[in-house]
Formats: structure tokens, sequence, C-alpha cells
């Protein structure tokens, strides 16, 4: 994928291999990979809150967390992000793969 | 995973657990393959992409010749002619390949082998052998080292499992409005020590919930731990043997100091073979309390009408994917049949099923290495074709790294499926919840 002329790349699982090179282009770019057309503000909430969380602890987020912090139900967050959490969410915010069974 | 470097030292040990792992058992099926490549045809990742290097045969041959060279006479004496290999630089490496990212360890290739070699058991000694020499793949070996230090392989606190349960607990009272719906934590003195997979508590709470109101529904008695809560077992998918056994023994500790008088594992296919069948092993003893599937409970309860299903909440159309793990290697066959039978309305068989059914593709620690990611969703394409063969809307799996390559097929391959728990199935039929 190529994004204001820097070449991102990614590993085998989709997930950015430099996590530093993440913008909001990049973002909405993996989102349509994911079949997420319009990244909406509940969208943008998620993925921001995840985001940070990461850089602030290294760790992906609690899906109890992502979901206080957006304001939503656990359902609709799989309807945003159809991958669930981590797959979708925490692809789209630019993080590495979580560790485990994802 | 990275070429690695191997000194005299790591040739030693891998020599050496050799001898260690080695019993008349496993000699004879070393010793045993007539190389007729049947096998090729029941691995999904060799019928996905058949070459050589993907025939069943040519992965235990990794092991084998290693086997050859140090443990027959003709291996000794003329290694070339029998095809037996020193142990090197080059070809641990090999074996390394062939191991963690040419094989998922399903065992479909054991049960239909002409002349029953245990071909995936021998597949993953050449785990135990590089485990030995701490060359597995760094996914493998991060989560590992987390369940280690943390007690889970996801490095949840205890304070997030605590407060996740409460968080579960209130949206689940308010979705249900049964007022008695709660998930214990470090409860002593409980019946049953439930245990999940940290998928659960950190990315996917719904089947956590719906154990909740199922064991509410037949007042149980249970509790979570907050520090060794994990189902899972990374040491079991490295070949790590010791760290596998340390895993199994901190849940033991813990089912002590809580006082329970059973363990329940939830739904997860190698945390269901690791912690039922393989842990006694590694502790060389016998359990002090019983192990078994939550499926196993859930039926109890249908069974002895401790829960009541209305099967008409569940009417589309459902299939049943079985996790190797739990049913070709763990035996837990039926129970995930008869309760789909009072959960659900229409219920179709995937082709071929129960022992003889596909790997998803992503077991044996497959779907946490991400240098297989494309093998992993190539190698899927047979599952994928069963379920869209169906015709079902919800494919059902005990096992949450099954559903997870589920997700992935249902993405890649335009499925228009939905994943779910046995669990989630169970508690969307409750009767008494009114919803």
């Amino acid at each position: 994928m190529q994004v204001e002329g820097k070449d991102i790349l990614f590993d085998k699982d989709g997930f950015m291999t430099e996590p530093s090179l993440w913008n909001e282009i990049v973002a909405k770019s993996i989102a349509k990979e994911e079949g997420i057309e319009e990244m909406t503000e509940e969208h943008w909430k998620v993925v921001n809150f995840i985001r940070n969380y990461w850089k602030e602890n290294n760790l992906a987020p609690a899906v109890r967390l992502v979901c206080q912090e957006a304001g939503i139900g656990v359902r609709q967050l799989y309807k945003l992000f159809t991958s669930g959490p981590a797959r979708g969410a925490c692809r789209v915010a630019g993080l590495p793969k979580p560790d485990g069974c994802v | 995973m990275k070429r690695f470097k191997v000194d005299f030292k790591k040739l030693l040990l891998a020599e050496q657990v050799f001898k260690d792992i080695l019993n008349k058992n496993g000699s004879s099926h070393l010793n045993a393959c007539v190389r007729c490549g049947l096998c090729g045809q029941s691995c999904h990742i060799y019928l996905a992409e058949p070459v050589v290097q993907n025939l069943p045969v040519s992965k235990a041959q990794q092991v084998s010749a290693l086997f050859r060279r140090y443990h027959t006479l003709s291996g000794k004496l003329f290694p070339l002619l029998v095809g037996a290999k020193e142990f090197s630089e080059e070809s641990l490496n090999e074996l390394a390949e062939s191991v963690f990212e040419r094989c998922t360890g399903c065992g479909r290739c054991s049960i239909n082998c002409s002349i029953g070699v245990d071909v995936a058991s021998i597949v993953r000694m050449g785990r135990n052998i590089l485990a030995s020499i701490e060359e597995i793949p760094s996914e493998l070996h991060d989560t590992t080292q987390n369940q280690l230090q943390t007690g889970n392989q996801m490095s949840i606190t205890e304070q997030e499992l605590n407060d996740t349960a409460l968080w579960i607990a209130d949206d689940l009272r308010m979705e249900t409005g049964v007022e008695e719906i709660k998930i214990p934590v470090d409860q002593v003195g409980a019946k049953i020590l439930y245990l999940v997979n940290p998928r659960e508590v950190k990315f996917f709470p719904l089947s956590l919930s719906a154990a909740a109101a199922i064991f509410a529904s037949a007042k149980e008695s249970w509790t979570i731990a907050s520090r060794f809560f994990d189902v899972t077992n990374y040491g079991f998918f490295s070949g790590d043997n010791k760290s596998a056994a340390i895993i199994t023994n901190n849940i033991f500790e813990e089912a002590k100091k809580l006082q329970v008088q059973e363990i329940v594992l939830s739904e997860c296919g190698h945390g269901f073979r690791a912690f039922r069948w393989e842990g006694a092993n590694w502790l060389e003893r016998k359990y002090p309390i019983p192990v078994r599937s939550v499926l196993e409970l859930i039926l109890e309860y249908i069974k002895d009408e401790r829960i009541t299903l209305d099967k008409s909440k569940n009417n589309i159309k459902v299939t049943l994917h079985d996790p190797c793990n739990l049913v070709r290697w763990g035996g837990v066959i039926s129970p995930q049949r008869e309760i789909l039978a009072a959960a659900v309305m229409d219920f179709v068989e995937m082709i071929p099923n129960r022992e003889q059914n596909f790997c998803c593709g992503g077991g044996g620690g497959m779907l946490a290495i991400s240098e297989c990611g494309e093998r992993r969703i190539k190698s899927g394409k047979i599952k994928a074709d069963q379920i869209r063969n169906t015709k079902a809307k919800i494919v059902a799996t005990p096992c949450h790294n099954c559903a997870d390559q589920l997700l992935e097929l249902n993405k890649k391959y335009a499925l228009g499926i939905e994943i779910q728990s046995i669990s989630e199935l169970v508690f969307n039929a409750l009767k008494w919840i009114t919803k």
C-alpha cells in the first residue's frame, strides 16, 4: 500500500509492520479492506481510543474499555468492525497483531 | 519463522530430548511408514497446495530421518542409503519449517494412515525437539511467556478480569431482566472452577456472557479465578512440555486454593485436549479432581432438566464445525450434537464431519503465526466450501481459535455466515429468560 509517497508494509495477517507510519489515511485504506466504506464518528471513537491506549500501554485494550469509552454495546462494536475488535478494529488502528488466539 | 543458528550445545540438547521422549510406541511409529503417500488426501494443507513438502509423510520424515541416524543400525552405518540425517543447522531449520508452518497437528492423517502410523504425533515430536533448543516461532514463544508470567496468554490483569466480569454481568442483567445473574470471581468453596479463553475476556465476551446465563439458569455454584483463569496452553502448541506442565499445574493449585470440586473448560479445542488428556502425562500424576468440557455439563443440565430450551428461538439453519483437538483428539463428539438437537430448529451436518472433519486451517498455533497467514487462508478453502455446501447461515463451533479462523474465511470467501459458540445458541434458546 502506498500512502503519501510512503510504502506501508503489512505482515501476512494484514497487520502493519511499522505501526509508527500509521495515520488517518492509512486507517481509511485498511478500513476499506474491512468492508468499511465510510469511517463514521463511532468508528473513529473506537479506533482513536485503541490507538492511544496502545501508545501508552503497548497492549491492545480490553473490549470492556473500548465499549465503555466509545459508549457502545459489544454487539454494536461487532457491527462496526465485522472482523471483531482484534482483526478488525486493532488492525485499522495500526496495531501489530495481538498475541494469542486471535 | 526466521532461519536460526545452531551451535554444538544445541545439537547435543536436541539429540538428548529425542532420547527422552522416545518410548517403544513412538519408536515403532517412527520406523513403520511404508511411504505409500496416501496420507496426502487426508491433509487440508496438501490438498490446497499439493507439493511434496506438504505430504504428511514428508513432514514426519523430517523427524524419522533424525531418529534413524541415531537409533537404527542401518542409519548408523549407512545413513545415506536409508535417508538418515544428522542433527545440524540445516536439518533443524528444515524441521522447523515442516512442523510449525506446514502442519496444524490436526491428526487427520493419523486416523487415515493405511497402516495406522500416528503421523501427527511424530510431527509433534519435531516440535518437542525444537522447543528443547528454544527455536519456536516467536508468536508461540511470546504467548507462552505471557501465560507463565501473567497467568494468561493475553496478559490480562486481575483488575481487568474483575472489571470485565462486572461489566458482562451488568449488561446481561439488563438484557435479560434476571437479577440472579452474576459472574463470581475467586469465590472460595464454589463447586466449579470455570476456565475461559482470554479471547472471551479481551475481545469476544458473548460466550462468557452466555455461559453465565446458563449457569444462573441451572442454579450452578461456580467461579472464575482472577489470576489463573486461562483454559489455553501455548506450551502445548509450542511442543514445550515443561511450560505446558507448569501452566497445567498452576490451574490445579488455583483449584486447590479455591476448594472447588471440579474444573470445567469453556469451548476451546486445544485447551480441552491439553487439560483433559495431556496434562496428567506432563505432571506425571493423576488429577485430584475431575476435568470436563462445558459441553458435557450443558448436556447434563438439559438431560436433568436443570435448564429448559425453546428451540423455536433459533430458527436459522445451523451447521457445526468440529475442532480437531476437541473431537478427533479429544473424543467429545456427541454432546455438541445432542445439545444442538435440543437448541436449534434446523441443523445440518457438514460433510465430512465428526472425527473425519477437516481442520479449519488455523489449528496447532498457526492462527497466531503471522508468517502462515496466506497458507491459513488458502488451506481453509476446503472448510469454506464445506460450509457453503450446507447452505447454513450460522456456523456453531466450540473453539475460539477455530471461530477466529472461520471469521476470516467468512470475510475472504464471502460466505455470509455468522459464527457462534454452542453456549451462545443455548443461551438464545433458554426458556425462563424473557428477552
